[in-house]
């Protein structure tokens, strides 16, 4: 059946909800990628198969519910039953009996799966009271684990296309573009150029073909926000796209997925083959004239393939490698025609701002940069996950109100943002408001999202070499500043990393650097530095100790790291058989001894001893 | 046509056209290592990299290479800069480290006064400096036989799965316009080995010269309408071929008038 | 107005000053040219023919060029080599059938004769008028009169 106006729509709509009106209770069980990993797809055969053996009142397979990821992976596999909101955490298949004797025919609450927050430790209820999601104001989020994520019609039933339905009957091109330019949207993918004049300059090029890609390749490690939209929820990004589409005349859109994502394929097929269905993608759409089609992309396992070119270049089947962009892919992009790339989150954001306005959007956020940025708050914070915050926030309350602080309460020492385009803030910087102007002006980068936590048992130095060593292996080999240049870079931050460290060292470091960032062809490249180069700013000394003592202040390099063994020793024997070396000796119940000469660092004994006998300088 | 300024200098050039074409031209030497006419820029070896502006920048100027920028009015270039040549040092810089066995980076990188690199240098360097110039004449060539494998620092120039190309017809076009005369070839009697693949030369029917390759020859035949017969008489006989035509004719013109 | 190459070997002495010419005007770096034209024994008493490109209109040159180095110059109706695009491959060389593409091996460049963009100097050092380089009447096609 296709649908042939809004109205239809509505129609949809308002018969699902009735369907759902017979369940007082709904269970969400969080199917993300994380909590499958953890086991959630076992829960959902459990509760299919107790329902297969009984009937339960007010409850069958039409309320359960496989959601997208809650952004608590860590917690997970994660249940929610709305509309309480009761949250229970680390649940297994055995709990789920319990569950639905308990929580479901009654309204008990089973304490033993309550969250604990790890600051007060006490046992929380309800999903709102728990501090990692109550400062959040989840609009690009906003389904995730709240719907189904293989469902077009509960995706109508909450709202959806309604926007693209007043897109494509109420509104010309132009006020699209008006309205999303009005609304402030900046790229969510970390270019924060304005999305409304990205598509219009794209719209005003006579061309034989526009496109619309969606850029799902998300390559920074530790970054899965974008991975979370398109697995659970991906029906926005593709109203996303068909109001892009429209406003700047295309007809073929493409959703460029990274090859790690297979089930965000999987669900975004669905979901294309749902509309295909309804008639929401095809020809002639709610029969208005406007004809788009959607075919996704899928990558192959390089970093630099989320760089716009070089992304088009493997959309067209070619090797990804960037090319030069005096000449914009807004202006000559897939095939040479004008296209449009943009980032999962922006995209998922368009159609919010079509249904609310792009005022109500601007409320949000900063004057410059308004609206949400979710990010991925991981590392020494007690609280890890996806978080979706107003931008102005500050650093502070992202990482002691949602994150909940630093792991046992160790120092906080820096926060790394952007990925590996990005850079390291120290505790100065903590109550910096976040935005797109204000992370760039300090030598960070708000990059894509990502914000890794760190305590005083990091080392700066190893963390520029970390991202170095990234950077490195996923250049694309065509640019010298680039390809030789980070090569280089990373060999002066081993060097100082293994106590090898020369007096001009972090001279030529700076002056590589800056050429490095002038010279390169792409954004890989002129981004390249900027871990090693915030490093330096703000953590200079921590260089100059391991290049002139050569000792590692936070105990990380192993070359400048000694490990021994403290006079408390038990001689509980626990540290001699981890040892890969056996550089351990000692008897039972005496003070072992580590030889020296054979010790590699690697911190296994350290990791079991339970004595804290173990010193590491 | 258009104004833009060079150096201090006004000059004219087509709009949207190349700026390295129009710095050629206008005989400012500029290096450009991974730059040939016969194939589309690079933008690889970043060694043509100039620094503009325009007025309404107020003073902010880009970094962008040439072979690639494509100009317009009101451009104001300037190829020799503080920090242009800073670029180019840091460049050549690192090529040395890399090809440190390379009289021709040598030669290019002391013009910039780079005697030795300060960074460091590679042992198992070769001189392949990546600039792309022989996969991309062979594609445009039609051949496809070599290209540009792998990623970033281990990426070399290679034919397909490293074993003998099927489509190279020992042409020679790579070798002959690499900047540093890395690819190998040998011509030994009656063949000539390349990429590992050995091909027969032709011989002169009339002098007994070697031209070019069979395969070479077979291609270009069978492909650009030209008949065998063509290539099986070198040169020299070609010509001494010629006269001996146009002689015949000429004596019967002679006959005829006398 | 068009012209054309005429070359009559009746009148040919085979003196080469053509070839000298062709030489000292194509010289570079102080080093000689290599000649574009040659004089070569006709194969009878006295007879001599000066071997120069025909610039032909189906020329095998330019067929054989896979990179279109070689293109026609609409004004002097020459075929030109563009020595930055040519990459040195010698199909041109093995392909003419008259063998005028040739190897400059000084130089490693591979020439051909391009009529000296409009004024060629052969024509100018001919002391027989063997070689000639004369208007043609655009509607007949032949030497104008």
């Amino acid at each position: 059946m296709q649908i042939a106006n809004p109205k239809q729509l509505n129609k949809i709509r308002k018969e699902y909800l009735a369907k759902q009106d017979q369940y007082p209770k709904k269970i969400m069980v969080c199917c993300g990628t994380g909590c499958i990993a953890n086991g959630a797809l076992k829960l959902v055969d459990a509760f299919r198969d107790i329902l297969k053996k009984r009937k339960i009142k007010g409850f069958t397979v039409e309320a359960l519910k496989e959601t997208g990821c809650h952004g608590f992976c860590e917690q997970g596999p994660l249940v929610v039953i709305e509309p309480d909101g009761t949250f229970y955490s680390k649940v297994k298949a055995k709990d789920v009996e319990d569950i639905v004797e308990k929580s479901i025919k009654k309204d008990e609450i089973i304490e033993k799966l309550l969250f604990t927050d790890p600051v007060d430790k006490k046992k929380i209820t309800k999903y709102n009271d728990i501090s990692f999601f109550k400062y959040q104001k989840r609009i690009a989020l906003k389904n995730l684990g709240k719907i189904s994520a293989h469902s077009i019609d509960e995706y109508i039933a909450y709202g959806g296309y309604q926007a693209l339905a007043k897109v494509l009957s109420k509104m010309s091109q132009d006020e699209v573009i008006q309205e999303i330019t009005k609304s402030g949207l900046r790229g969510r993918g970390g270019g924060g150029f304005s999305t409304g004049r990205k598509w219009k300059i794209c719209k005003d090029i006579k061309a034989e073909a526009h496109y619309v890609i969606c850029n799902g390749d998300e390559g920074d490690p530790g970054a899965f926000m974008d991975r979370s939209i398109m697995e659970g929820d991906p029906h926005a990004v593709l109203e996303g796209m068909m109001i892009a589409a429209y406003a700047i005349g295309a007809k073929q859109g493409y959703i460029y997925v990274r090859e790690e994502y297979p089930l965000a394929v999987t669900h975004l097929e669905k979901a294309i083959n749902d509309c295909e269905n309804l008639g929401l993608l095809g020809d002639n759409i709610l029969k208005t004239g406007f004809s788009f089609s959607i075919k996704i992309a899928r990558g192959a396992g390089a970093f630099v393939c989320g760089e716009s070119s070089a992304l088009m270049k493997s959309v067209a089947g070619e090797v990804g490698e960037p090319r030069a962009k005096y000449i914009r892919s807004v202006v000559k992009g897939l095939y040479d025609q004008p296209t449009v790339l943009n980032n999962v989150e922006t995209l998922v954001n368009v159609p919010i701002i079509i249904d609310k306005g792009a005022d109500w959007y601007k409320k949000l956020g900063t004057p410059k940069s308004s609206g949400t940025k979710v990010f991925s708050l991981v590392g020494k914070v007690r609280n890890t996950g996806l978080i979706e915050v107003p931008m102005g926030i500050t650093l502070r309350e992202i990482i002691y109100d949602i994150g909940g602080g630093i792991i046992d309460n160790r120092p906080f020492k820096a926060v790394q943002t952007g990925g590996p385009s990005g850079g390291c803030l120290p505790e100065s910087q903590l109550d910096l408001p976040v935005d797109f102007d204000t992370l760039t002006e300090v030598g960070a980068m708000m990059g894509s999202g990502g914000m890794i936590v760190m305590d005083d048992r990091t080392c700066m130095v190893d963390v520029a070499k970390y991202f170095l060593e990234f950077l490195v292996s996923e250049s694309c080999g065509k640019c010298v500043p680039c390809r030789e240049g980070l090569f280089q870079l990373l060999k002066l931050a081993t060097k100082i990393c293994e106590g090898r460290g020369e007096e001009d060292d972090l001279e030529k470091i700076e002056k590589l650097s800056d050429n490095i960032i002038l010279s390169s062809l792409c954004g890989l490249g002129k981004s390249g530095p900027n871990p090693i180069m915030s490093t330096l700013r703000y953590f200079k000394d921590e260089y100059i100790t391991h290049i002139k003592d050569k000792k590692c202040p936070a105990g990380v390099c192993r070359d400048l790291i000694t490990y021994e063994i403290l006079d408390n020793c038990t001689g509980c024997t626990a540290c001699k058989p981890v040892c890969p070396v056996n550089a351990i000796t000692g008897n039972k119940k005496e003070l072992h001894v580590i030889d020296q000469n054979l010790c590699t660092q690697c911190g296994a004994c350290f990791a079991v001893c339970n004595f804290d006998a173990i010193l590491v300088s | 046509m258009i104004n833009i300024t060079i150096n201090g200098r006004i000059v004219q050039a087509e709009e949207g056209e190349y700026l390295l074409s129009v710095l050629k031209r206008e005989k400012i030497d500029v290096p450009a290592l991974c730059h040939h006419d016969a194939v589309e820029p690079y933008g690889g070896c970043r060694l043509c990299t100039v620094e503009i502006t325009k007025k309404e920048w107020n003073g902010w100027s880009d970094y962008v290479t040439s072979c690639l920028y494509p100009v317009e009015k009101g451009l104001i270039v300037s190829t020799h800069s503080t920090k242009v040549n800073e670029i180019r040092k840091t460049i050549l810089d690192l090529y040395v480290a890399r090809h440190p066995n390379s009289p021709e980076i040598k030669e290019l990188a002391e013009q910039y006064g780079v005697f030795e690199t300060t960074f460091e240098t590679i042992a198992d360097g070769d001189n392949c400096t990546l600039c792309g110039i022989c996969t991309r004449i062979c594609d445009e060539m039609g051949f496809h036989a070599i290209s540009l494998v792998g990623r970033g620092h281990g990426k070399i120039v290679a034919p397909p799965l490293n074993e003998a190309p099927p489509d190279c017809t020992g042409c020679l076009s790579c070798a002959l316009n690499c900047p540093t005369n890395f690819i190998k070839f040998k011509d030994e009697g009656d063949y000539r080995t390349i990429w590992g693949k050995k091909f027969e030369l032709i011989t002169c029917s009339q002098c007994g010269k070697k031209t070019i390759t069979k395969e070479f020859a077979q291609y270009l035949s069978d492909n650009r309408d030209i008949p065998y017969e063509y290539f099986e008489i070198c040169d020299e006989c070609h010509r001494k071929q010629t006269a001996l035509e146009m002689g015949k004719i000429a004596n019967w013109t002679r006959e005829e008038q006398s | 107005m068009k012209k054309r190459f005429i070359v009559n070997p009746s009148t040919c002495t085979g003196c080469r000053n053509c070839e000298l010419a062709c030489a000292f005007v194509h010289a570079e770096n102080g080093k000689l040219g290599k000649s574009r034209i040659y004089p070569i024994d006709g194969g009878f008493k006295d007879l001599w023919v000066p071997v120069a490109c025909l610039q032909c209109d189906d020329a095998a040159c330019v067929k054989s060029c896979l990179v279109n180095a070689l293109k026609r110059n609409p004004e002097t109706g020459a075929i030109e080599l563009n020595h930055d695009i040519c990459v040195n491959c010698k199909a041109c060389v093995a392909a003419c059938p008259f063998g005028c593409s040739l190897i400059d091996e000084q130089h490693e460049l591979i020439v051909k004769c391009d009529l000296c963009g409009g004024d060629p100097a052969c024509v100018l050092f001919c002391p027989t008028k063997a070689l000639q380089y004369k208007p043609i009447d655009n509607k007949t096609n032949k030497i104008a009169v």
